[in-house]
């Protein structure tokens, strides 16, 4: 669902992503790993085309996403590490609001199925998005995803500051979709949560893409030895 | 999704903030207007009455034609249109109402009304003053951050993947501002429509089609400056400038600039020459006077040169010669006052605040030229009463042989033909050129 041919990003001489490549299946739940400014960021956001690759392809669906931007940005959800909603809408107004902007119209019960379904407890449906929590904005991210019945996932650390209760939910919300085929990319520093939710894991360090692994391959302590190995 | 977008903005507080107060300021406007109507109204009903009045004093206290017709006064009135209420322009200074003797014209030519000094220099906050300097504040602050807010705010990223277009996502954004705005002008259209109970014609749908192209000036201009997508601060700071610029230092520079390129000194000739040419009469030989006097007027010559001490027709033939031998400087002042406001207008198509008032002026007809023209009404009128008396006054009619109650004030109306296609042209050409240079910037870098 999810290719990258020989991805690379060079700023000004300076090689953000060195040529990469991998591939995450519908259902995968493909977790990169690493220390910042090891290139997790500028992957998703070359999948994403806010950014142009210097070389190779990014591809969602078998498309290249510079060459059909608007076919291929259909297929995804995006979130990132903090998602900024209006302050001064509700949840539920939100969602209707950016689902708008994608086209997807549902009847208002719709939406708050897809909002309960990402977590929502009921009572904060109709409250503004600036009495949210975190946690709360991102469920409604998920929700978005839901709408849109998105195939991919990019989350750029979608629970770095989330309390562990939430930081639980909202892997368990990934991992519903991921029985739903969604495929999801996930940039992330939770080595306990790529190896509980992830499926494949991508260590990167300095535009490298060091180690590829599947999740049931490995054990939690061998997990960080292989992680701390790496970054040394 | 227009819903939601008109939801997400009008819960700003800035905004309902901004909408309330162009609302007070907009009614309060409307009241100046009907407040000046009445004034005037009160003026006209008075002039009538008091003519009536004066004439018939006079009339019961002098037994010489001649001499009642030094006190006499005739009134002209060019009355203010309904809309005058909208665009008050020189209508403050420039009387609607001029009230003449038969003598030398010139000195009362220029007689204006009393009025409050502090309050012409302020002007009047009329609804065109409004809708020229206080909306495009509000446009402004509408506009300024239509993209940098979401990119600020982090939202920008969210927009970027859900929608197709961020053009049409802005587009989308853009249109529920202009509505809104357009909602609010309209709604103050409306009520002046019906406090000051305007009626519907060529000059009220003229002014509601300026007011509507200026605003939208205001948002492609506002769009443009948004369209090199800097930061909020940015725009603010660059917006408030150039309103600044084109409200209150271009207009200023244009009036210096005009001033000091066609000074004036000729009014002051006019009024010397005229007070002169009429005094030194009293010294002269009466027959130079009288020459002079039949030359203008062939027609009565038949009245011979007097040969008394004093006589009436002599004394009619030297009030004429203060007009008559200042006639090349009162043309050159009138000609150069022209001048200045051929100037003024012709830079003014290129400042869109300046040429919209002097539209507004127009179209209520409160401008300069509106005034020049019951000047020269006022001139013609002068000189019917002049031809008409005197042959009376030459041969010492008696006063009761006359109509005095048939002298009631005369109505006059200084018409304002302006093409308003032409007219809208240079609003126009700035909107539309604006407007497609932002839409290009979007493409250029929507593609990215």
């Amino acid at each position: 669902m999810l290719e990258a041919k020989q991805l690379s990003k060079t700023y000004q001489g300076k090689e953000a992503l060195k040529p990469t490549s991998f591939t995450v299946n519908k259902g995968d739940i493909f977790c990169l790993l690493g220390a910042n400014g090891a290139g997790k960021t500028t992957t998703i956001n070359l999948f994403l085309n806010f950014i142009q690759p210097s070389r190779g392809q990014a591809l969602i669906g078998e498309k290249d996403v510079v060459k059909e931007p608007i076919e291929t940005k259909k297929l995804l959800t995006y979130i990132p590490e903090n998602l900024m909603l209006y302050p001064n809408l509700s949840g539920l107004e939100n969602l209707e609001y950016f689902s708008g902007l994608a086209n997807k119209k549902y009847p208002k019960e719709e939406f708050l199925k897809f909002l309960a379904e990402a977590g929502l407890q009921a009572d904060a449906h109709d409250k503004r998005i600036s009495t949210y929590s975190k946690g709360m904005r991102q469920k409604v991210g998920i929700a978005l995803a839901l709408a849109k019945d998105a195939q991919v996932l990019l989350l750029d650390e979608p629970t770095s500051g989330l309390d562990p209760k939430a930081s639980n939910e909202f892997s368990e919300l990934l991992t519903k979709l991921s029985k739903k085929g969604v495929a999801t990319l996930m940039a992330t520093h939770d080595l306990f949560r790529a190896k509980e939710t992830g499926t494949h894991i991508g260590m990167m360090r300095e535009g490298n893409l060091v180690e590829q692994l599947t999740t049931d391959q490995i054990n939690h302590t061998d997990l960080e030895k292989l992680y701390l190995k790496h970054m040394n | 999704m227009y819903v939601l977008i008109a939801k997400q903005f009008i819960r700003s507080k800035v905004v309902q903030l901004s909408l309330l107060l162009l609302l007070a300021l907009g009614i309060m406007s409307v009241l100046i207007g009907k407040q000046f109507l009445q004034k005037q109204e009160r003026t006209l009903a008075n002039v009538t009455q008091h003519q009536q009045a004066h004439i018939a004093r006079n009339v019961e206290l002098h037994r010489e034609i001649g001499l009642l017709l030094y006190y006499l006064r005739f009134t002209l009135i060019d009355k203010p249109d309904r809309i005058a209420g909208l665009s008050i322009g020189q209508r403050d200074v420039n009387p609607s109402v001029q009230s003449v003797t038969i003598r030398t014209l010139e000195a009362q030519l220029h007689d204006t009304d009393l009025n409050n000094p502090s309050n012409l220099q302020s002007g009047n906050l009329d609804l065109g003053f409004v809708i020229i300097y206080l909306f495009p504040l509000v446009v402004i602050a509408f506009l300024f951050n239509l993209l940098s807010e979401e990119k600020e705010a982090g939202t920008w990223r969210l927009i970027a993947v859900q929608s197709n277009s961020t053009l049409r996502f802005l587009w989308m954004k853009l249109s529920v501002r202009i509505l809104l705005t357009y909602c609010m002008l309209g709604g103050i259209l409306l009520l002046a429509y019906l406090i000051l109970s305007l009626p519907v014609n060529r000059q009220l749908i003229a002014f509601i089609l300026v007011a509507i192209l200026y605003t939208t000036f205001w948002f492609a201009f506002c769009f443009w400056v948004v369209s090199f997508q800097r930061n909020s601060s940015f725009n603010a700071l660059t917006l408030l400038s150039a309103w600044l610029i084109l409200a209150v230092l271009l207009p200023a520079s244009v009036n210096n600039y005009v001033a000091n390129l066609y000074p004036v000194p000729e009014s002051l000739a006019a009024m010397v020459k005229q007070r002169e040419r009429y005094h030194e009469k009293w010294d002269m030989d009466k027959k130079i006077t009288m020459d002079k006097f039949y030359t203008h007027y062939p027609q009565f010559k038949k009245y011979g040169v007097p040969q008394e001490t004093f006589n009436w027709t002599w004394y009619y033939a030297m009030q004429q010669m203060g007009d008559d031998e200042s006639l090349k400087e009162r043309m050159a002042m009138r000609a150069k006052i022209k001048q200045r406001e051929n100037a003024s207008r012709w830079l003014a198509t290129v400042i869109p605040t300046m040429h919209t008032q002097l539209l507004f002026n127009d179209i209520a007809r409160t401008s300069l030229s509106s005034h020049l023209q019951l000047l020269d009404q006022t001139i013609e009128f002068h000189e019917r009463l002049r031809l008409y008396f005197y042959p009376k006054i030459f041969e010492n009619a008696p006063v009761k042989s006359e109509d005095w109650k048939k002298f009631k004030p005369e109505y006059t109306r200084a018409e304002n033909n302006i093409n308003i296609t032409f007219a809208l042209l240079p609003l126009f050409l700035l909107t539309f050129g604006l407007a497609s240079w932002g839409v290009f910037n979007f493409r250029k870098t929507n593609d990215a």
